[in-house]
């Protein structure tokens, strides 16, 4: 008889969440797991599962008592710790007045699930299975006109070989406040399905850095929703970096008028790594800008997949909707895809897109060694530069060393080592 | 002996004949200038020079103060001190003015076994060199070429050269685009670093250029051939004539 450990996996949640009553979320959540994205779905043929799903691997049941790494290097002021999965109140600080943590209950799950399946992410892995499988959904709540100083950090570590973990939030952010948080993908583990609802509640305002740097054989399967009300804004910034295989997929629903969306991301890519940014915004109501800058240096193997679909409803009248891509390739090995994709149904909007992929530019590099620089040097500087460019658009002033640097450390390993 | 010598270069780009034999030897202290028609092979010669990847030499060879530059890249070239003004000067988005000049002065020092210069000392010497080209310095904290003007981007292309100190300069059309005032500024940069030990070599269309900086010697080069050679008597002749004349009689 064939063995199948696809479902194994499909098992064990199965039997995980067969405890719960047929009206919990983690049964509906589990019901609509019936297998992997297979590469016959648009929005996963660049990045094909067929390694995981081979894999044999269970949602990790948490240990509690494991530590933290203490490795990571912290930029904020406020820690919020994760392990396996689960939040642990015992490694994490004390929340800044107006910043609220909690554990959701059954009934607020089911409306957290509602929430997320009406929103393109309905089908995807990490909805089903980490909504089946999380220890808790954690929502993160600032309240009403609270605007939190100090930066917040979120670090997402543990996991085991063989096992999955699924630690699930929720963000909200109440009308007029606003907050800086920055979030650490530092995870141990054979595959990561965080997944989070977002919802800015007008005039709220969210600046947020994720930095995916988990461990070289950790799938991650990011998955965000998020919904803009009026007026509000979110500035977001991820750095891919770590993983065999990171996917950060977004679908952002910007919702009420002159809401403003960044949604900017840069991956760096070596050896057999293989990233991938999937976003989709959706201009729905008028007067909404969107921006989008996506850049990815690749060396090695690797492979690099940026999907960024915009879709301006017949409403959105008066959007203004940037999608810029570059991915430069410094191997011949390594390959990168950039699809954009636009519908636009309005007819008063200013949408521009531009894609490229290539290499490091040849009039460039001479115009440094015509100066003495060598050529390993000219390399280095125009990558950063590449880099710092845009992380200087994309990334609050507060934060640009930190993002710079954490970047410059994967560089190291796609830039030959002599000239570090 | 030469501090640059040129001897029978032939280079072809995409099978096509550019330059056929070209000779030149450049000494000590003198200014040589070159003119010749558009698309006569004047900025190839300078890239060839500075050692552009695809601009290789099919036959002749060339030497600085004697060694053979021909298995030399084009940083080494650079740093053994040769340096190019671009006719068209590279932007480096994201790559900040003062980093850019700071990196290839330090090369230069290494190579010359000179010291590296900490920061602060660099910056006070860029600023210095920067004045004096009147190159501002909020110019030096934008990215290298980064929407300057045209006269700016030559401005910059001088400001390295006082920088650099180099034995042989190439100015490739530095005059182009250059209003009067900045002409001078450029002229004036260029002269002020005219010695006994170096030699500079300036491509240029115009006359007006060769009243600033007087060359020792004018050449004139024609589909990659240099078929005349003179004082600076034969640039006036070519901003009154034109080129026709000495291309039929060559
Ligand atoms: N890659 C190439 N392949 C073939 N021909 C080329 C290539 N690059 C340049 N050329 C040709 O070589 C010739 C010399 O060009 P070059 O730029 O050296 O001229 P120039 O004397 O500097 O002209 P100008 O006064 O306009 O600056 C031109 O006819 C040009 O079209
Ligand atoms: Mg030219």
């Amino acid at each position: 008889m064939q063995h199948s450990i696809k479902d194994d996996y499909i098992n064990s949640i199965k039997n995980y969440t067969n405890q719960f009553e047929v009206t919990n979320f983690r049964r509906i959540a589990c019901n609509d797991f019936k297998n992997w994205p297979s590469p016959r779905e648009e929005t996963w043929r660049l990045s094909r599962l067929g390694s995981l799903s081979r894999k044999k691997i269970k949602p990790i049941n948490p240990n509690l008592k494991k530590n933290n790494n203490n490795t990571t290097n912290l930029i904020g002021s406020t820690i919020i710790q994760f392990i396996d999965g689960a939040y642990r109140e015992d490694l994490s600080s004390k929340l800044p007045s107006g910043v609220n943590l909690s554990v959701l209950s059954d009934s607020e799950s089911l409306k957290y699930l509602q929430k997320i399946k009406k929103s393109n992410l309905s089908d995807h892995p990490s909805t089903n299975v980490s909504l089946s499988c999380t220890p808790s959904i954690m929502k993160l709540t600032v309240s009403k006109d609270i605007k939190v100083k100090d930066f917040l950090e979120i670090i997402y570590e543990g996991g085991e070989d063989s096992q999955s973990v699924h630690p699930v939030l929720y963000l909200e952010l109440e009308e007029n406040s606003s907050l800086f948080l920055i979030e650490r993908f530092n995870h141990l583990t054979s595959l990561a399905m965080p997944l989070q609802l977002i919802e800015l509640r007008n005039k709220a305002s969210l600046n947020s850095i994720k930095i995916f740097n988990d461990h070289e054989k950790t799938y991650n399967l990011s998955a965000n929703c998020v919904y803009l009300s009026k007026e509000s804004y979110l500035n977001s910034f991820s750095l891919i970096k770590g993983g065999i295989f990171t996917r950060s997929e977004t679908h952002a629903y910007l919702n009420g008028c002159n809401s403003k969306l960044n949604l900017n991301g840069v991956y760096i890519s070596s050896d057999n790594q293989h990233h991938d940014l999937t976003t989709a915004i959706y201009h729905d109501v008028p007067d909404c800008t969107s921006k989008q800058i996506v850049r990815g240096v690749l060396g090695g193997k690797s492979t690099g997949v940026f999907q960024g679909k915009v879709r301006v409803a017949q409403d959105a009248q008066r959007t203004d909707g940037q999608q810029m891509s570059r991915a430069i390739l410094l191997s011949d090995t390594a390959s990168a895809n950039a699809k954009p994709e636009l519908e636009i149904y309005a007819d008063d909007v200013i949408c521009a897109h531009g894609a490229t992929v290539g290499e490091l530019d040849d009039d460039q590099l001479f115009y440094l060694n015509s100066r003495g620089v060598p050529m390993d040097k000219a390399r280095e500087i125009l990558i950063k530069a590449f880099l710092e460019d845009m992380i200087n658009q994309s990334v609050d002033n507060s934060l640009h060393d930190f993002v710079f640097k954490e970047a410059e450390l994967a560089l190291s390993s796609i830039i030959p080592k002599e000239t570090l | 002996m030469s501090l640059l010598e040129i001897k029978n270069a032939h280079l072809k780009l995409d099978d096509k004949n550019i330059l056929n034999g070209v000779s030149l030897s450049v000494n000590k202290g003198e200014v040589h200038a070159i003119m010749g028609p558009n698309g006569s092979g004047k900025s190839t010669l300078s890239y060839m020079l500075a050692g552009r990847d695809g601009y290789e030499l099919e036959e002749g060879e060339i030497l600085l103060d004697g060694i053979s530059l021909s298995e030399m890249e084009a940083d080494e070239r650079a740093r053994s001190g040769l340096f190019l003004a671009f006719q068209y000067p590279v932007e480096l988005p994201g790559v900040g003015g003062m980093s850019f000049l700071r990196e290839a002065v330090n090369s230069r020092r290494k190579f010359l076994g000179e010291k590296e210069l900490d920061h602060l000392a660099f910056v006070k010497e860029a600023r210095k060199e920067a004045s004096k080209m009147y190159v501002k310095d909020e110019m030096l904290k934008r990215a290298v070429n980064v929407g300057f003007s045209g006269g700016e981007k030559k401005r910059f292309e001088i400001l390295q050269m006082a920088m650099l100190k180099p034995t042989v300069s190439i100015l490739d059309e530095t005059d182009s685009g250059l209003d009067v005032d900045a002409l001078k500024i450029v002229s004036d940069g260029v002269n002020a670093q005219r010695n006994n030990d170096n030699a500079i070599v300036v491509i240029t269309h115009y006359q007006r250029l060769l009243d600033y900086i007087v060359p020792d010697f004018v050449h004139i080069l024609s589909d990659g051939l240099i078929i005349k050679s003179g004082g600076p008597e034969l640039a006036l002749e070519v901003e009154k004539n034109g080129y026709s004349g000495l291309i039929n009689a060559a």
